[in-house]
């Protein structure tokens, strides 16, 4: 009996050993905050040594407030927009990629180089290709008769052109991951299809895509995380600190928190943005895993 | 048959397209790097240069090679560290059995769904207080742990056999001999994505270091080069020397383990 008290707890001292050192990071600096982050959303903390609880003021004022309602909107268009295109591009280069030869392997090469560049650089290249007065995209747009546009210097093109950039930097990532998940389909099955009658639409149809949609699902699940976070484009690609874009356009969410907390110092109710932020990507999580019996297929023939 | 050929051709044509239209940027910046700020601009685009100015590299000089130093110095603390960290936490979860586990697991994976903004002012607060504000010792304890790391290792643990382990334990082999002898060695190939994970994430973050460091000396690269979009007179030709600079060691470890990248994404090898 002592002795299998005495192992029990030698085991206990090896799993607390063996997780100790990532558990004290994850605790101190992530556990720990995201709690203080809810409690200091109730508060008026602006950064100094006292705080006084405020119930749900800075709620109340958030979704009146003008800014906020604006970033929201803005996150979820950003939001809309990447995550069609990227899951569209990627399954799209994915069906067209799929296969060994040499050119494939040099296409995915291509496609996927981009995911692992900066997004500071990526961010500094755009704005050098698509600057408004001399930039190359506009003096060809002239050179063809056309009409040169603002792109991130316009307040209606501003959104729209970090969304294509933030597209051509990662949608080669979901690539890789339909591919991944291509490779563990059956090709037994589309010999079958074909033999069937069924033409390439028609496989790609009813037996790539339901066969892809547990992918399809983890995909849409990661982008549109990703997507919610989105800062480093829009802090760049506008001017910094103080950028947001022409008329506060590109302003999203995070990037309003950030402003919030560490240039005007309202950390409070910055903390309140942070949890509806949360609340948001929680609720769109949960809407998809009870939605998922509806569209993925976990069956694998 | 001829339905065939149009599709082929189509489809070599779309992936044509879409490579040009990922290579013209980079190759922009490449040769930007190289000229004068006069012919950056010049239409039609010259994408070889009259003359190779090593100007831009030039005026780098000054800054650049510490900050190079910094991000190469942070970076591989802070892989090294996860490596560590979630290679440990990874035989906990998937080769001793204990109550809760899998609940704690759970929570930890879970975590990666959290905006890094929504704990992001309270860590600025426990930072300060530690006294490591400013310093990089900031990054890297905030660096420290990896759920995703974790998860990717789990993964691969789960797939070497318990009889391995089983025969040392009955030999009498402590679990901590058990984890660097026999499971570490078996693991490389996915210690070896995770790094190359790290590595590219923390090479190119972003939003922590510019979120903890202010003294000058101390930037990493991409902390360096957002200053460019906040001076007052804009110089292309540095900006695009100082791009190349930051994604050769990125490009060149994606060149060399192209397969490690795709493996830490899909967890599949070929």
């Amino acid at each position: 009996m002592k002795a299998k008290m005495r192992s029990a707890r030698k085991k206990w001292l090896t799993v607390s050993l063996f997780l100790l050192p990532s558990m004290l990071g994850f605790t101190v600096f992530l556990l720990i905050p995201v709690i203080i982050s809810l409690y200091l959303g109730f508060t008026n903390y602006s950064g100094g040594f006292t705080l006084d609880f405020i119930g749900l003021d800075n709620f109340y004022n958030a979704i009146g407030n003008h800014n906020f309602r604006n970033a929201l909107w803005i996150t979820v268009k950003f939001a809309v927009c990447s995550v069609f295109f990227q899951i569209l591009l990627g399954f799209c280069f994915a069906v067209l990629l799929n296969g060994r030869t040499a050119a494939n392997r040099f296409y995915r090469m291509i496609v996927f180089l981009p995911v692992i560049l900066s997004q500071v650089a990526v961010s500094l290249i755009f704005m050098l290709i698509l600057n408004p007065q001399k930039g190359p995209i506009n003096s060809f747009l002239i050179s063809l008769g056309l009409a040169p546009r603002p792109w991130l210097a316009g307040a209606g093109s501003a959104l729209g052109t970090i969304i294509a950039v933030t597209i051509w930097q990662s949608f080669g990532y979901y690539t890789v991951l339909f591919l991944g998940g291509l490779q563990t389909i059956n090709l037994e099955l589309y010999e079958a299809a074909a033999i069937d009658g069924a033409g390439g639409w028609q496989r790609i149809r009813h037996v790539t895509m339901p066969l892809l949609s547990p992918t399809t699902f983890f995909a849409l699940i990661i982008s549109i995380i990703n997507a919610f976070k989105v800062f480093d484009q829009v802090f760049i690609m506008t001017g910094g600190q103080w950028g947001g874009g022409p008329a506060g356009s590109t302003t999203v969410l995070v990037f309003d928190i950030y402003r919030n907390a560490f240039q005007y110092f309202k950390m409070g109710y910055a903390s309140a943005e942070a949890t509806i932020l949360l609340i948001f990507i929680l609720i769109i999580t949960i809407i998809q895993y009870r939605g998922q019996n509806k569209w993925v297929n976990y069956d694998r023939l | 048959m001829k339905r065939d050929k149009i599709y082929r051709l189509l489809s070599h044509g779309a992936l044509i397209f879409t490579s040009l239209l990922i290579i013209m940027p980079l190759l922009v910046m490449i040769s930007s790097a190289f000229k004068n700020e006069m012919e950056i601009f010049d239409y039609p685009m010259k994408l070889i240069p009259n003359i190779m100015h090593l100007d831009n590299f030039v005026q780098l000089y000054k800054k650049f090679p510490l900050y190079i130093f910094n991000s190469f110095k942070v970076t591989f603390m802070i892989m090294t560290i996860q490596i560590l960290t979630a290679s440990a936490a990874a035989y906990a979860f998937s080769k001793i059995t204990w109550k809760g586990r899998e609940a704690i697991f759970l929570l930890y994976i879970g975590s990666v769904m959290i905006p890094v903004q929504v704990p992001i002012i309270p860590q600025f607060i426990i930072i300060r207080h530690l006294g490591l504000y400013d310093s990089h010792f900031a990054l890297i304890v905030l660096g420290s742990f990896t759920a995703f790391g974790t998860f990717l290792l789990r993964q691969h643990f789960l797939t070497i056999p318990d009889s391995l382990l089983e025969e040392a334990r009955i030999n009498g082999a402590s679990e901590f001999y058990i984890f660097s002898r026999i499971m570490l060695p078996l693991a490389r190939p996915s210690l070896a994505v995770l790094a190359i994970f790290s590595f590219r994430y923390f090479w190119n973050d972003f939003f922590t270091p510019m979120i903890y460091l202010t003294t000058e000396n101390l930037k990493t690269i991409p902390l360096g080069m957002s200053d460019f979009v906040t001076q007052y007179a804009i110089y292309y030709g540095p900006q695009m020397a100082a791009c190349l600079i930051s994604i050769i060691p990125v490009a060149a470890v994606f060149f060399a383990a192209q397969e490690f990248f795709v493996q830490g994404i899909t967890g599949i090898k070929d």
